[in-house]
């Protein structure tokens, strides 16, 4: 017992030491150093299927900006970690992130388990946190920036195009039964209270059941002008929609959960579903020509498609690489500062995170083809994020 | 609205013997639960998306589904499974590794998204005046077709009877020079061909990827746990635990429906006098 405690504290010592003389090294070029941006993303767990993707598009912005000489002169090294998609994973990831690798900013797209765990950590830090990933909403701190859209931005126009356009005034909502699920129904029904529509039906699916049979009854019966949805990210999409479908049902659907590459996958299951989004492939604009391309170039056969949870990544390196140059510094506060008056046009259009530390963003409505591919149908321009940090300029 | 609810039970029960019967068969002969009977489900699944891929017709799935199964069931059989029947408990981890070896080699293949496969009957159909998924009215078909197959396998078949010898009681059938090790092997392949076929036929319901059989596992395992090792209890449990599950998922809410399997599954358990 005495001699295990005496071995313990001998190696804590010697691995303080080590610690010491590492952290004591002198560094005579000090301009040279990398600036350093981490990603931490669900490299495993639920996230892994799009976090490959994510890696890509920082990839790329991070060869675009050590093309042209890096920031200030400095080279960008990125660090992606596994956060695991989830909060254990997180805390694990920043910690490495900020203690080991000493990273400037981190920028990346994550659960929002994980985000809630990993922002107070770069936040005590003092290291800026740009969260890249479409999310619930109200997530708010000093040093965290978010560039991607929060449910105001997508749903309200979604519930408006499909009432005034597919004359939707009667509707079911339903949803998976978790956060995310419940966080995008509930300002669908604000949003069709506030234009007029009733609701006949509100229905929650628990996240391992991919039987929809019952709630599918409850909407023959209900017989509602359209649906509203909103399950889990992936295959439980095209779970309802094969569903659906198979049991005869005809009218318009909405989603909230889906998105570009599902669809496809998806084959022709989800044919006809309308959304709402901030990027897509299919924009045409040149910025996004040019990612595209770029992407298709640099990583050829084994190109993940980019999609609206891994394009703003590629937006979010560019616009603190430019944050950074206008501050002159890398310190946190200082880019802080500056971050607001940032616009960055990239694939998605000018972005700006000018609104409570969040972006007002162009979003699109768009409907799944026969092939599964998504075809964009109509621009709503620039929708604001609203109030989601009213704490926060 | 009554049509439809009577629809969705004897169907949501056809659904559930089709996923379970793999399950009750390994486990009424080779008395362990094969914890790898999900992974066989996704397998068959994948079926699905290589006959989508070479073009063949959606059926033809279900053959490449049972024999992959089997070819896959008769390789473990006889290199690890055959050596741990005296360790019933070393079975649960062989079979759960066997779980985790199939899933991963279908991740490292085909990758953690999902994928298409082509429905053979993707069209409503209209049944008493109320428009219905086919598919689901064929499934129950299927349902009833495989049981009655099964039982007519088990009393009229030669290995059938021999079966049932081992079910009863395994050292007096070897006493009698019955080969248990035979049918030890064609069970296991039998059981893994039945997981497999049922997930090549649950993909016009849901989207394949590799963990598909998870949520299916647990409902099947409920199921045998109940019904033991007779096929009609299983049908029994697959109409009564699905039709709860249906209908309170319909008169209460999903979140409900889906304790209800759990939570009848403990109450029967609990007061039925277990014969096996």
């Amino acid at each position: 017992m005495r001699k295990s405690w005496r071995t313990l504290v001998a190696l804590e010592l010697v691995l303080g030491l080590a610690m010491l003389s590492g952290g004591a090294a002198p560094s005579a070029e000090a301009q040279a150093q990398p600036i350093v941006i981490a990603v931490p993303v669900g490299l495993s767990g639920v996230n892994s299927v799009v976090a490959p993707a994510v890696v890509q598009s920082a990839e790329l912005a991070v060869e675009e900006l050590n093309a042209k000489g890096g920031i200030m002169g400095r080279p960008v090294k990125l660090m992606p970690l596994d956060d695991e998609s989830g909060p254990a994973g997180a805390v694990k990831a920043f910690n490495t992130a900020i203690r080991q690798h000493k990273a400037d900013a981190i920028i990346t797209m994550e659960t929002s388990a994980a985000r809630n765990a990993g922002a107070p950590i770069a936040d005590r830090a003092k290291t800026l946190f740009i969260y890249t990933s479409f999310y619930e909403g109200r997530a708010c701190g000093k040093y965290l920036y978010v560039n991607a859209w929060v449910p105001e931005q997508i749903v309200a126009p979604l519930v408006k195009f499909m009432t005034d356009e597919k004359k939707v005034k009667k509707w079911f909502v339903l949803g998976s039964d978790y956060a995310f699920g419940r966080g995008l129904i509930e300002p669908a029904k604000k949003a069709i209270a506030g234009l007029g529509g009733t609701i006949l039906g509100e229905e929650y699916q628990p996240l391992q059941q991919s039987d929809w049979t019952a709630i599918i009854s409850k909407i023959r019966a209900a017989n509602p002008d359209g649906i509203m949805y909103a399950t889990s990210g992936g295959g439980p999409n095209i779970d309802f929609m094969k569903q659906f479908k198979a049991a005869g049902l005809k009218m318009p659907v909405g989603s909230l959960s889906i998105d570009e590459l599902t669809a496809e996958q998806g084959g022709n299951a989800a044919e006809g579903v309308y959304y709402t989004g901030d990027y897509f492939t299919g924009i045409d604009n040149a910025e996004n020509k040019t990612f595209l391309e770029a992407m298709k170039k640099k990583f050829g056969a084994n190109l993940k498609t980019p999609n609206s949870l891994s394009e703003p990544q590629y937006d979010g390196i560019h616009a603190y690489a430019m944050a950074v140059e206008k501050a002159k510094s890398t310190d946190a506060d200082k880019v802080a500062a500056v971050l607001p008056t940032i616009v960055f046009k990239g694939p998605r259009g000018a972005v700006q995170m000018n609104k409570q530390h969040h972006a007002p963003l162009p979003v699109y409505l768009a409907q799944v083809q026969a092939d599964g591919k998504t075809k964009i149908i109509k621009s709503f321009g620039l929708v604001d994020p609203g109030s989601q940090c009213p704490n926060l300029k | 609205m009554y049509t439809t609810q009577l629809l969705d039970v004897v169907t949501t029960a056809g659904v559930l013997y089709i996923v379970a019967v793999g399950l009750l068969v390994v486990y009424g002969v080779l008395k362990i639960i094969n914890l790898a009977h999900g992974a066989f489900l996704a397998m068959g699944a994948y079926a699905g998306v290589l006959t989508t891929w070479a073009g063949w017709n959606p059926w033809t799935a279900l053959l490449l589904a049972a024999v992959m199964g089997v070819a896959v069931a008769a390789l473990v059989e006889w290199r690890v499974l055959r050596a741990l029947y005296a360790r019933p408990l070393d079975t649960i981890l062989a079979t759960w590794g066997l779980n985790i070896i199939v899933v991963q080699i279908l991740t490292l293949y085909f990758g953690r998204e999902i994928h298409f496969a082509e429905s053979a009957i993707a069209q409503p159909i209209s049944v008493a005046g109320v428009t219905y998924s086919q598919y689901r009215l064929v499934l129950l078909l299927i349902a009833v077709a495989l049981g009655v197959l099964v039982w007519l396998v088990m009393q009229r078949t030669q290995i059938g009877i021999v079966t049932q010898a081992v079910i009863m009681n395994e050292e007096l059938a070897q006493a009698l020079g019955i080969n248990t090790r035979l049918v030890r092997f064609v069970t296991f392949c039998l059981g893994a061909g039945l997981a497999s076929l049922a997930g090549a036929l649950l993909t016009p319901l849901v989207s394949v990827h590799p963990n598909l059989g998870v949520p299916w596992l647990i409902n099947a395992f409920m199921l045998v746990l109940v019904a033991g090792v007779s096929l009609g209890n299983l049908a029994l449990a697959a109409l009564v635990l699905g039709g709860a599950q249906v209908l309170v998922s319909s008169y209460g809410n999903p979140v409900l429906g889906s304790l209800t399997i759990v939570i009848l599954a403990v109450i029967i358990l609990r007061f039925r006098t277990i014969t096996i």
